[in-house]
């Protein structure tokens, strides 16, 4: 089965495409047979990191039932070994795509007959991205060193964990429990995941049970890209510190990608950063990225979608 | 899964071991004030100013507590009566030798880097457009080495001091006199103390371009 990785988080511009399309291009050339799925609500653009001008399928067909299966849309690319599903062309036909199709889109990718697939998931917290999120234990998020950045990157470490709770219960009994939360734990409280899962854990046991080895299994990586010379370099470690001691999720940082303008003159001349500038600071910490992720995507299991 | 903050135990506040080294409380004292403190970057959005508060009330009586040699036995006491500090009981403090060498360690404490004679030349490296221009060819020869070297205006004899390595070796090293080089395996180590002393990175990746220069080099003569 696949191994399945999606890729968020930061902000618009903190480098999601590039990365997932550099990973793409290294665990292909790794000889891994790899698919990029550009699930990017607001901006679908993966397909111009990877020498694909004109998309002549898109996700936009497979929304709009043009086509119907799921496989039917993959395109080349001129790099051998990797596959692409070009975003939406309209930002719409993704916003609005109804659960039922959501949910079978999800089945569908995750059906996909590859080695590795990368989902580039823009930046969002929508529902949507959420649900994307959770197709796979795994994912990988991406912040620059900046405030904003790294906020959103607690922001949606918590949506994820909201939404994953969401999805065990009907509209009802969530509003129920969060009256029930706040009763207990006072106002706010719904804001804490601590005091949602010690209320879970009492009048739901069974699925306290299996939210909570949700979470465990859980495997977030962090990239902290575009990082300059005076940049903090142990950051990204400090990041994944406080995520675990207060939201309570492992996660792991899995390096620095250096901030190089090189990267912006490739993409301007459309051409491959790491065939172009294959001797830089950043294609090295880009290459040990690829290695971190392909050694730990041994043992995936699908998590249960309802 | 997430435990309310002031629930932890003051080891686990500070995230040390149970019998850790009062250098180590300290250094993770120093550490948590990084993350925590008020301008931090890290946690500036994750807490609201009375959350911080709190937070950085607790480490404080974590770090004043386990500082002083009685306060932490009688902690350490209450933990134990309390069956929390299963870990330490019956077991001696194990015996560690305090690595002030250890780099790794250091890169955690520091508060306020303080501009070293390294990062300087980190800086003059980053900086130079010929340095950057050369490490970002496919093989690198000695005497590109040498022209970074004098870029930085660096004597060979202080990278000879430095590191230890003979002069001799250096200069036939910088002068491309491939054929009274020493064995590859010193070469490499040779090599790769030289672009530390120089703060050339990522080491083993230029080191490895050396070698490959070095092997298309043999193949011409
Ligand atoms: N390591 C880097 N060094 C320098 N520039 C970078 C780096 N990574 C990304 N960039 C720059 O940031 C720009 C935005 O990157 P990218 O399109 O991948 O962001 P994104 O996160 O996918 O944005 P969006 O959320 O809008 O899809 C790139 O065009 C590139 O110029
Ligand atoms: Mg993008």
């Amino acid at each position: 089965m696949a191994q399945i990785w999606p890729i968020g988080g930061g902000k618009g511009g903190s480098g999601k495409s590039f990365l997932t399309s550099s990973l793409g291009r290294l665990l292909a050339a790794m000889g891994k047979k790899t698919l990029l799925v550009d699930l990017d609500l607001g901006s679908a653009n993966l397909h111009t990191l990877l020498g694909v001008p004109y998309p002549e399928k898109s996700f936009s067909d497979f929304i709009r039932k043009k086509i119907t299966l799921l496989e039917d849309i993959v395109l080349e690319t001129p790099i051998n070994n990797l596959f692409i599903i070009s975003g939406a062309h309209d930002s719409l036909d993704i916003a609005n795509l109804p659960y039922e199709q959501k949910i079978k889109t999800v089945r569908a990718i995750a059906r996909l007959d590859y080695d590795w697939i990368l989902l580039d998931l823009g930046a969002g917290t929508s529902f949507n991205t959420l649900d994307f999120f959770l197709i796979s234990q795994n994912s990988i998020f991406v912040t620059t060193p900046e405030p904003t950045s790294i906020e959103n990157v607690y922001r949606l470490v918590r949506s994820i964990y909201f939404r994953r709770i969401r999805q065990y219960f009907t509209a009802t009994e969530f509003k129920t429990l969060e009256r029930e939360v706040e009763t207990q734990f006072g106002e706010g409280s719904f804001n804490k995941p601590d005091c949602i899962i010690q209320v879970i854990k009492l009048a739901h046991p069974e699925k306290g049970e299996i939210l909570e080895s949700d979470f465990n299994s859980f495997k977030f990586k962090l990239v902290l890209n575009q990082l300059r010379k005076h940049d903090n370099i142990v950051l990204g470690s400090q990041i994944c510190k406080i995520i675990e001691k207060h939201l309570g999720f492992h996660i792991e940082f899995a390096g620095n990608v250096t901030h190089d303008d090189r990267v912006h003159d490739a993409i301007c001349q459309r051409v491959s950063f790491l065939e172009r500038y294959p001797y830089t600071r950043t294609a090295y910490d880009l290459r040990e990225l690829s290695k971190n992720i392909a050694k730990s995507g041994n043992q995936q299991l699908m998590l249960r979608y309802s | 899964m997430q435990k309310d903050f002031a629930k932890l135990n003051y080891y686990e506040m500070l995230d040390i071991s149970p019998v850790a080294a009062f250098f180590e409380i300290r250094h993770a004292y120093n550490a948590a004030l990084q993350i925590y403190g008020a301008d931090s970057m890290v946690s500036y959005s994750l807490f609201s100013n009375d959350e911080r508060k709190k937070i950085l009330n607790h480490l404080e009586r974590a770090y004043l507590t386990l500082i002083n040699a009685q306060e932490r036995k009688k902690y350490d006491k209450e933990l134990g009566q309390a069956g929390l500090l299963p870990q330490v009981e019956g077991r001696t403090p194990l015996k560690r030798p305090a690595c002030i060498y250890d780099v790794k360690r250091q890169t955690g404490v520091k508060i306020m880097p303080k501009k070293t004679n390294k990062t300087i030349l980190r800086e003059n490296v980053e900086g130079n457009k010929k340095i950057s221009e050369i490490l970002s060819r496919p093989e690198i020869s000695g005497t590109d080495l040498k022209s970074i070297r004098n870029e930085l205006g660096i004597p060979l004899e202080e990278i000879a001091q430095e590191t230890r390595v003979r002069l001799d070796y250096l200069t036939y090293i910088e002068e491309d006199k491939t054929n009274r080089l020493p064995a590859i395996a010193f070469l490499k180590g040779f090599i790769k103390a030289y672009l530390k002393i120089l703060c050339l990175e990522p080491v083993d990746d230029i080191c490895a371009r050396y070698m490959k220069w070095l092997e298309n080099a043999g193949k011409k003569s």
